[in-house]
């Protein structure tokens, strides 16, 4: 009862032969089409009735033709942007286009079918227009939010050592929830039955408003210009876009680029999933191979091939002009191989809730790493080293309820430099749509103090451009409690990139400063903390940019004045060495100290 | 009664808009003097006073009012010039502000650089001390290390300081103990800001983020009000000067000087409370208001009369800024947007030629076609009489350009193209105006919309139309409208006292004395302004949310300080009530938390009968001038052009039609009709 994700994701036939349209008119209507999109996730955060939808920003609105292929989005977080077609595709294929009728919105959430991982749902409904007297499917809205909780042993769905999928969630490859504009009660209230939280059918509801708010306005735009100009206008796009993206792929060289990747284990202790990756340029075309990847059956870190997709392409985006359109014409110009049964395309049934994330997301630090030497001011790792959340459960004493404590606050980690650019903020590019919580947010909320979450001296990569420190985080629990939570990143932290040098690995001990303090190796399988006990995170840094000895000497100075490096770092990772202190501001370059240091070292590496 | 005037600083003009005693409305226009602000100011005063064959200081002397709008925080900003800053915060917090809660504004660049900081890390202290959520003290403020570093960043060369300590909103103790460190370690210290002061309200990264940016420009704040203050005593001005702020209402300098992170924004506010007056006049409460200049197109939606208020998402120079701001949002779309062809796909903007070398008919350099060089060719804008006559408009030139950027890489001809380049534009600000309202839950077709800067009043048409909105307004002093809107805007004092509790768990005791307090703050700045108390409105409301929401609702109080058990019941299903209408969901069965106690004061002021000069002909052919070839999608037509400074009251006009004013055109497409009212106001009606 699966299906092939990797036919599902094949390119296909656009709807138009021999579009005809006018450049204007298909501007005019990508214009209309893309400002829906964001109409849709406006309509959710103003809707949804939970913090993680109305507040994170964790939510991907999207526009497909009646084949399946993407026309628009607007996107919260790129690399969940296309775990947003594949649902679709099945379901077209599984129900065909004539069980899509005007009025209908669906539902989907099987990583399976289409999807990322469980918690991820998909609400989409089919935009019908007259066409010569008939009324045609045209377009499809999709709108896709990460939700707080979908059934299975855990709350919140990442039971990491679940050993199979069932164990993580409830499985809804596609459900139809509005039967021609009528609500089926007995279905919302199954999927309502099948969850934990109560504010779970509110969000749902708000993805619905949100497709039939889509429905309404792509109506009028199919009025206004025509159903066949719609659909010329989408083709017009993924094919400028298309163009664009070929146009980017010619300026790279061509040539075959291999690089090798590990996320330190998985969630069972199996050490060193290992990722390899085989990028092929050849004049306009690029195709990434993931031939050599682990294949071990007996690990727990599964990334479904849509998922794997989605963070492929996240990547190789953050490599291009931002401005190019991010439609089918981007995503089917990159020829994917994943071999079935490799960790980035598992046979069915395996478990997901760690793979989605590792070896999901070191997907994008494998391609970067492959193409540092080829693309050295784009190879920008669009990643991170966040195993799972740390997950808090307890009974809170104030309101004599339980609590679920999911760490959804700020903390700085694994984010890379650019060449002529020091990392900085506190995550990679691509996660500048996240708004993560506060002290003051969260301890208002849960039995908890945060003592701190500065950035930590010296963890960022050296390098000629520095990467991010990680950040010292320490939660003091006012409550007995327990923790969960699943750590990578300690073996193989952020890799340094063009001679840059790994960023600080990640590290996290429960009871903290305690008589009997737990050091996370690969999983905390819900670990009892005492009131007054604290949880502490060393998250990891960002990898550096370039040789360490290339950086500015007073670019090293600046950093020790602002305490991101120590002054014992600076002349062993940087070669500069300082005189004076810090304390009373008198710290200078000692230039000639600095300059025999650096030529020593630099004559010894050419040696 | 004297003459009133209002002066609105922008980037490249400085607007003067001046209320005669006999209610006759002035205009007049100077360049901006950008290094300081009051040069300009002055000098526009000096025009002004020549207009009524007076002298600067005699006209100064018989001025009842002086009103300002002045971008000199935005500025501040752009340039990130302002005073060196340190930061005093709490150990364990000292990088929120680089943190910034994980936002970066572009998610596909990962070169996109770090914005430029207001306090180094090395100029941030973190200071041993905490409160818990409730303001108990879970570990008390070391005050060596508050000393030891006010001495660190005196070293750095530190001229203002800001505070932020977590929940100092809930008790400010440590905040106003450090405070008085800092002044004896530090006594010539320029300014010091303390965050429950300048945002009394949580998270920590918006208030330490607010709380730095009003740090880093109130000390710039302060001296262009003093050299302003010294300017106009020189000129024999006494009278009041009240200052535009982000709220949309005036203050005066002491007001706003301690909270200068309120004049960020203001800028575009004045037009918006402009609009407001003007539709007020036609009897319109709720539309959409765009201002389309030379590089940006900024929108604001207004329902029942009052502007949207944005309280949350606030971003202004890559600085989030905590306080309640009129939402106005800000596209790079204008007459000086370029237009180019790549892959195949005609763009327009967002990159602008601005007004140097501006567009390419501007004859001043410029080689690129621009949105203005289509509006040229379209036959749209007087070729001879631009600009109130001061500069002829080469659509030669335009035209050759759009047929060599646009017409030939598309193939097709050089109007198709003008035509192309104005329907995207359009479709632009069209889209543009519907994210506004769709973040609002807004229909357009429910909205009227107001037009003006330099450019509204040529495209408002094309963008009402796509939007399906069928009624548009023109005020006829578009050109100095932000002015106007300053020298109306009401005095507006908003301030916030927090007290964070479940609702269950209220002390009445406490809420009562927050109010009398806010009452005596309120008392004590709006007494100098010498109102009469019915012309102060006063709003009290309890700032309430569910637990876990990150944005407070205004829940209206009575403004008696007496509170009873009953006012509280009747409080929680207010708030479920309003929850629903506003946010389209309530939660009954959850008990909200309250989060402070809010006073919004409005002192009304006088406002003009007309918002404009207006003509005396309502028979508009007799102000006909000629015809002009314009084309509208469907080959050029034949048409009218009339002199909009001769039409009065009741004229009407039926499109297609192009109506010339001294700084703007307002073209009426076919099927549109015209019809001037009586403040002056061009109401245009669209099929």
């Amino acid at each position: 009862m699966d299906v092939d994700l990797v036919e599902l994701a094949k390119r296909r036939d656009r709807t138009s032969d021999n579009p005809s349209v006018d450049p204007v008119t298909a501007e005019v209507v990508r214009g209309a089409l893309e400002t829906v999109c964001f109409e849709m996730a406006t309509y959710v955060s103003r809707t949804a009735t939970t913090p993680i939808l109305n507040q994170s920003n964790e939510r991907n609105a999207t526009i497909l033709d009646a084949r399946g292929r993407l026309a628009a989005l607007s996107v919260g977080i790129p690399q969940f942007m296309l775990t947003s077609t594949l649902p679709v595709r099945f379901a077209l294929d599984f129900l065909g286009p004539e069980e899509f009728r005007e009025g209908d919105v669906f539902v989907a959430n099987d990583p399976y079918h289409g999807g990322g991982h469980l918690p991820d749902y998909n609400v989409f409904a089919p935009i019908f227009a007259d066409d010569h007297g008939t009324r045609r499917m045209v377009l499809i809205a999709s709108i896709q939010c990460h939700h707080g909780d979908t059934g299975g042993g855990v709350p919140g769905g990442y039971n990491i050592t679940a050993s199979d999928l069932w164990g993580e969630g409830v499985r809804w490859p596609v459900i139809k929830v509005i039967d021609q504009g009528k609500e089926r009660r007995d279905v919302l209230y199954a999927l309502s039955a099948n969850n934990r939280i109560p504010g779970y059918i509110g969000d749902l509801r708000a993805q619905i408003g949100a497709a039939q708010l889509a429905a309404q306005r792509l109506g009028v735009v199919l009025e206004r210009y025509g159903a066949t100009t719609v659909e010329e206008s989408v083709d017009f796009m993924i094919d400028y876009a298309a163009r664009r993206f070929r146009e980017e792929v010619t300026s790279w060289p061509d040539g075959v680029y291999e690089a090798d990747a590990y996320v330190d284990h998985d969630p069972l202790g199996n050490p060193d999933v290992h990722l390899h990756v085989k990028i092929t340029v050849a004049d306009d075309k690029i195709k990434i191979d993931y031939s050599g990847s682990d294949d071990r059956q007996e690990l727990q870190a599964w990334s479904t091939f849509g998922n794997t997709r989605g963070y492929t392409v996240g990547q190789i985006a953050a490599m291009m002009d931002p401005e190019i359109p991010k439609n089918e014409g981007f995503f089917e110009q990159i020829e994917l191989v994943v071999p079935p049964g490799c960790v980035l395309n598992p046979h069915p049934g395996k478990p997901v809730s760690a793979g989605t994330h590792h070896p999901g997301a070191d997907v994008g630090e494998v391609i970067a790493v492959a193409m540092q030497h080829v693309l050295p001011d784009k190879a920008v790792p669009q990643t991170y080293k966040t195993g799972i959340p740390t997950i808090i459960v307890g009974d809170d004493p104030h309101t004599g309820l339980p609590f679920t404590d999911h760490s959804a606050e700020v903390y700085a980690g694994w984010c890379n430099a650019a060449k002529g650019m020091d990392a900085w903020g506190a995550q990679a590019a691509s996660f500048g749509n996240l708004w993560k919580a506060t002290a003051e947010i969260n301890e208002s909320l849960f039995p908890h103090i945060q003592w701190g979450r500065d950035y930590r001296i010296d963890s960022g990569g050296p390098g000629q451009w520095r990467g991010l420190c990680g950040s010292h985080y320490e939660k003091e629990v006012l409550v007995d409690a327990k923790v969960y939570t699943y750590v990578v990143g300690m073996k193989y932290p952020m890799p340094g990139i063009c001679g840059g040098m790994p960023g600080a690995p990640n590290e996290m001990i429960i009871r903290y400063g305690s008589d009997d303090p737990y050091r996370v190796k690969h999983t905390a399988d819900w670990v009892p903390v005492k009131a007054g006990d604290r949880i502490m995170y060393d998250y990891g840094g960002g990898g550096g940019w370039g040789d360490p000895l290339d950086r500015e000497p007073q670019a090293v100075l600046d950093d020790v004045l602002d305490e991101y490096v120590s002054v014992e770092r600076a002349e062993i990772d940087y070669g500069v060495v300082l005189t004076g202190l810090l304390d009373d501001l008198t710290l200078e370059i000692d230039e000639d100290a600095t300059k025999k240091i650096r030529s020593e070292r630099q004559a010894r590496a050419g040696s | 009664m004297g003459y009133r005037v209002g002066v609105d600083v922008g980037g490249t003009f400085t607007d003067l808009i001046c209320i005669t005693p006999t209610g006759d409305v002035v205009l007049d226009k100077t360049p901006t003097t950008l290094e300081n602000q009051s040069v300009g100011v002055m000098v526009g005063l000096g025009q002004l006073a020549e207009q009524f064959n007076l002298s600067r200081e005699e006209f100064c002397s018989e001025l009842d009012i002086f009103v300002h709008g002045t971008t000199t925080a935005d500025n501040t900003m752009i340039e990130m010039n302002g005073a060196a800053t340190g930061l005093l915060v709490t150990e364990g917090h000292r990088d929120e502000i680089e943190m910034r809660r994980v936002h970066k504004e572009k998610i596909w660049d990962p070169s996109y650089p770090a914005p430029t900081p207001i306090a180094k890390r090395r100029a941030r202290i973190a200071i041993p001390e905490r409160m818990d959520s409730t303001g108990s003290v879970l570990l008390s403020l070391d005050e060596e290390a508050v000393r030891v570093g006010t001495r660190r960043l005196r070293a750095l060369g530190v001229e203002s300081v800001a505070i932020m300590f977590l929940f100092s909103y809930v008790n400010p103790q440590h905040e106003l103990r450090a405070a008085q460190i800092v002044r004896e370690e530090f006594p010539d210290v320029a300014h010091i800001s303390l965050s429950h002061d300048v945002m009394s309200r949580g998270p920590e990264f918006e208030r330490v983020s607010t709380t730095l940016v009003n740090a880093y420009v109130a000390p710039r704040i302060s001296s262009y009000i003093d050299q302003l203050k010294t300017s106009l005593l020189e000129a024999k001005y006494t009278g009041p000067l009240l200052i535009m702020q982000s709220t949309g209402g005036v203050m005066p300098p002491d007001y706003v000087a301690k909270r200068a992170v309120s004049l960020l924004g203001s800028g575009p506010t004045g037009g918006v409370m402009g609009s407001a007056l003007a539709a007020q006049a036609a009897d319109i409460l709720d539309f959409v208001s765009v201002d389309m200049g030379g590089t940006s197109f900024d929108v604001c939606l207004v329902r029942g009369g009052r502007p949207e208020i944005k309280t949350d998402w606030n971003w202004r120079y890559r600085y989030y800024i905590g306080l309640p701001m009129v939402d106005v949002q800000s596209v790079g779309a204008g007459g000086g947007s370029i237009a180019r062809v790549r892959q195949g796909a005609l763009l327009v903007g967002p990159e602008s030629a601005g007004s140097n070398p501006g567009p390419v008919c501007y004859q001043r350099g410029g080689i690129r076609p621009t949105v203005t060089d289509a509006d040229a060719v379209l036959g749209y804008l007087p070729l001879t009489s631009f600009a109130n006559g001061r500069m002829k408009l080469d659509v030669d030139g335009a035209r050759a350009a759009i047929e060599r950027e646009v017409a030939e890489p598309l193939k097709i001809d050089a109007t198709e193209a003008a035509w192309g380049i104005e329907r995207i534009v359009n479709s632009n600000m069209a889209n543009e105006t519907r994210r506004v309202l769709a973040s609002h839950g807004a229909d357009p077709r429910m909205l009227s919309m107001i037009a003006y800067g330099g450019n509204g009043a040529v495209h408002a048409w094309a963008i009402a139309q796509e939007l399906g909105i069928k009624q548009v307004i023109i005020p006829k002093a578009a050109p100095a409208f932000s002015a106007l809107g300053v020298l109306i805007a009401d005095y507006v004092i908003d301030i916030v006292r927090a007290y964070v509790i479940p609702l269950a768990q209220i002390d009445l005791n406490r809420v009562e004395s927050l109010i009398r307090d806010l009452h005596a703050e309120v008392d004590q700045e709006i007494a100098p302004l010498g109102l009469s108390s019915d012309d102060i409105d006063l709003g009290v409301y309890a700032q309430m949310c569910y637990p876990g929401q990150n944005f407070d609702m205004s829940v209206p109080l009575s403004s008696e300080t007496k509170i009873e058990d009953a006012t509280l019941i009747d409080l929680v299903e207010r708030f479920h009530d309003q929850h629903e209408a506003e946010r389209g969901f309530s939660f009954k069965a959850q008990a909200p938390i309250l989060r402070g106690v809010r006073l919004a004061a409005r002192g009304y002021t006088p406002k003009p009968d007309r918002l404009a000069e207006m003509g005396v002909v309502s028979d508009a052919s007799k102000a006909q001038s000629g015809t002009r070839a314009a084309y509208f999608g469907d080959g050029f037509i034949d048409t009218p052009v009339y002199e909009g400074r001769q039409l009065g009251a009741g004229a009407k006009i039926a499109g297609p039609a192009l109506i010339e004013e001294p700084f703007t055109v307002v073209v009426v497409p076919p099927g549109g009709n015209i019809v001037i009212d009586e403040s002056g106001n061009y109401l245009l009606k669209l099929k």
